[in-house]
C-alpha cells in the first residue's frame, strides 16, 4: 500500500495530537537541566584550569 | 557522519540511492584519505609522490594561474599536471565506486563532469578581481576586488551546483551516482587531520585547549538544543514523537547522520528520516551562503569564536566544514583591512572541524541513549534490548581516518622536529587534493538541493519548525556557547 502524502499526514497529526508523556518531559527537562549545569561547570573549568 | 544501518542509508536524500551491499561512504572516504595522505608523506622519504597536482593561485593573467604544486615539477606542462590530477581521482573514486557497488561507468562520468565544473568555478573563484584580499591588489595592478578570497571558488560551485539541481533536473538525474557531497567530504576531513596536525604542531597549548574546549562546547549543544527543539515541534506543532525525535536530531545535532541515526534508533519508518534529511540539506545550503558573512563582519577578531560557530550552527559534515574554510578566509581578510592583524591561517577551519567531529562522535551515543528511551520507556517493547554494538555501529569511521592522520603528523613532529619542513611540504602537496574534494562538495550540495520537489511534497509545516528553531534558537545560542568557550583564544599572530 503506498505511504500517504507528507501533507495528508501532517494534517491528520494536529488532529490526532499525541499528548507529551511524562517520560518525554522528563528527557526534555532533565536533558536541557544538565546541558546548563555542565555548561557553567565547562566554562569555569575552562577559563581557570585549561 | 554517521552510518547507520537502516532503512535509510543514503546521505545524499533528495538523489534517492539505492541501498547497496557494498561498501560504505564512511569506510571508502576513509581508505581515500589515508591514500592521499600515506602518498603525501612520500617527501619524509625523498620520494614527491603527488608534486605533480595543480594548484590554483590567485591570478590576473589566466595562463600564469595554474602550476604543479611542488616546485620539482615546476617544468611539467600544466595540462599535464591537470590532467594527471584528474586521472588519479578518478582511477581512486572508481576503485571506490566498484567498492560500493556503484555503476562504475556512470560514476566515470559524473565524476569528470563534477571535476570539470567544481575546478572551473574554483579557477573563476581565484580572478584576482574577485579573490584579492584589499592588501593583495597592488601586486595585482588592481584599483578594486571583491575581497572574496580565493575560496569564493566554493561559493560559485555551491551556486553552480544549486542551478544545475534546480533548473536541470535531468543533468542531475544523469550524473546522481557520483553526487555524493558526503563522501567528498569525508575524504577531504580525513586529509584534513594531517593538515590540523601541522598546524597545531608547536602551538601545542592552543591546540589542546581547542580541543578541550571544543568537546564542552558539543556536550552543553547536544544537551541544550536537542530538548528544546523536541519540544517546540512536539508541543507548538503538534508533530508525532516519530517526527519530532528525527527533525530534534537533525536541527539540533549534525543534520542527516543525525537524523537517520535517530529515525533508525526510534524505529520510525524509512521515509521521516529522509525528509528531514532533505530539509536539513536545503537549510545548509542557506546557512553557508549567509553565516561565513556574518562571521566576517562580527567575529573578525575572534577566529576561533568564528570556526566553533561555524560548527555548532551549520548542519552536515559538508557545509560546517565549507562554511569553517569560508569563514576562514573572509575573517582573515576582514582582520587584516580593519585591524592590520594577520593571524595564522587555518585556525577557523580547524576549529570548525574539530566541533564538527566531536559532533559526529557523539551521534552513536545520542542515538543509544534515545535508542534505550524509546524501547524500554516510551514504547516498552518487550524482549528487546538495544546492545552497545550498535554505538559502533552508529559511529562516523571517516573520523578514526581524521584522528589518526592528526595524532600521525603531531607525533612525527614532536619525535622527529628536523621533519616539520618536509611534513608541512608533503600536508601542502595532500591539501590540493582536499581542495579539489572540497570544491567537489560545494557543487554536490548544490546539485541535491531540488527546493520545488522538497516544497511539492508538503514539506512546509516541517520547514517552520526548522526556521523557527534554527534561525531563532540553534544559531544564538550556538554562537552564546562559542563566545563562552572560544572568546580570547586567538590564533598566532604571522606577518603579514
Amino acid at each position: 500500500m503506498p505511504e500517504p502524502q507528507l501533507s495528508d499526514e501532517l494534517r491528520r497529526m494536529k488532529a490526532e495530537y499525541e499528548p507529551l508523556l511524562p517520560i518525554e518531559k522528563k528527557l526534555i527537562w532533565y536533558t536541557f537541566g544538565t546541558g546548563i549545569v555542565l555548561l557553567v561547570a565547562l566554562v569555569v573549568i575552562g577559563k581557570f584550569f585549561v | 557522519m554517521a552510518n547507520v544501518a537502516g532503512p535509510a542509508k543514503s546521505e545524499t536524500p533528495t538523489v534517492v540511492q539505492a541501498t547497496q551491499p557494498g561498501m560504505s561512504e564512511d569506510w571508502l572516504a576513509l581508505c581515500i584519505g589515508l591514500l592521499v595522505f600515506v602518498l603525501s608523506l612520500g617527501l619524509l622519504f625523498g620520494a614527491d609522490l603527488l608534486g605533480w597536482a595543480v594548484t590554483t593561485s590567485v591570478w590576473i593573467d589566466a595562463a600564469k594561474a595554474l602550476a604543479p604544486v611542488s616546485k620539482s615539477y615546476a617544468k611539467l606542462p600544466v595540462p599535464v599536471s591537470v590532467l594527471a590530477t584528474y586521472g588519479l581521482l578518478l582511477i581512486v573514486l572508481l576503485i571506490g565506486a566498484r567498492a560500493m557497488r556503484a555503476n562504475v561507468k556512470r560514476f566515470a562520468i559524473g565524476v569528470t563532469a563534477i571535476f570539470t565544473l567544481g575546478y572551473a568555478c574554483w579557477f573563476l573563484g581565484n580572478w584576482a578581481y574577485v579573490a584579492a584580499t584589499p592588501n593583495q591588489r597592488k601586486a595585482f595592478g588592481i584599483d578594486w576586488s571583491l575581497n572574496l578570497t580565493n575560496e569564493s571558488g566554493f561559493i560559485i560551485a555551491l551556486l553552480v551546483g544549486l542551478i544545475v539541481g534546480n533548473f536541470l533536473p535531468g543533468v542531475v538525474q544523469r550524473f546522481k551516482d557520483a553526487i555524493r557531497p558526503e563522501l567528498y567530504i569525508k575524504s577531504a576531513i580525513v586529509i584534513l587531520g594531517g593538515f590540523v596536525g601541522i598546524t597545531a604542531l608547536g602551538q601545542g597549548r592552543l591546540a589542546s585547549a581547542m580541543l578541550f574546549q571544543g568537546l564542552c562546547a558539543i556536550v552543553c549543544a547536544y544537551l541544550i538544543f536537542w530538548p528544546i527543539v523536541y519540544y517546540v515541534a512536539r508541543r507548538y506543532f503538534g508533530f508525532s514523537r516519530e517526527w519530532a525525535a528525527p527533525l530534534a536530531s537533525g536541527i539540533s545535532i549534525c543534520g542527516v547522520s543525525a537524523a537517520i541515526a535517530t529515525g533508525s534508533a526510534i524505529k520510525a519508518r524509512a521515509s521521516v528520516p529522509v525528509m528531514v534529511s532533505s530539509l536539513v540539506v536545503i537549510f545548509s545550503v542557506v546557512e553557508l551562503l549567509i553565516l561565513p558573512f556574518a562571521a566576517q563582519h562580527y567575529l573578525y577578531n575572534q577566529p576561533m569564536v568564528a570556526g566553533s560557530w561555524m560548527g555548532l550552527a551549520v548542519k552536515t559534515d559538508g557545509a560546517a566544514v565549507a562554511s569553517g574554510a569560508i569563514a576562514d578566509a573572509l575573517v582573515q581578510a576582514k582582520a587584516v583591512a580593519a585591524a592590520g592583524v594577520h593571524f595564522q591561517p587555518g585556525w577557523t577551519l580547524n576549529v570548525a572541524t574539530t566541533v564538527k567531529v566531536f559532533i559526529d562522535i557523539f551521534i552513536g551515543v545520542w542515538a543509544f541513549i534515545l535508542a534505550w528511551v524509546w524501547s524500554a520507556k516510551i514504547e516498552r517493547r518487550e524482549g528487546e534490548k538495544v546492545r552497545a554494538i550498535q554505538i559502533w555501529q552508529r559511529f562516523p569511521k571517516f573520523i578514526l581516518g581524521y584522528v589518526a592522520t592528526f595524532l600521525i603528523v603531531m607525533a612525527l613532529g614532536a619525535l622527529v622536529p628536523s621533519l616539520v619542513p618536509k611534513i608541512k611540504a608533503s600536508m601542502g602537496e595532500a591539501n590540493v587534493f582536499r581542495g579539489i574534494f572540497f570544491v567537489m562538495t560545494f557543487f554536490a550540495i548544490g546539485a541535491v538541493s531540488n527546493f520545488r520537489r522538497l516544497w511539492q511534497e508538503g514539506i512546509a509545516k516541517l520547514a517552520a519548525v526548522y526556521l523557527l528553531c534554527l534561525f531563532g534558537y540553534i544559531i544564538w545560542v550556538g554562537l552564546l556557547i562559542s563566545w563562552l568557550f572560544f572568546h580570547g583564544m586567538l590564533p598566532p599572530a604571522v606577518k603579514g
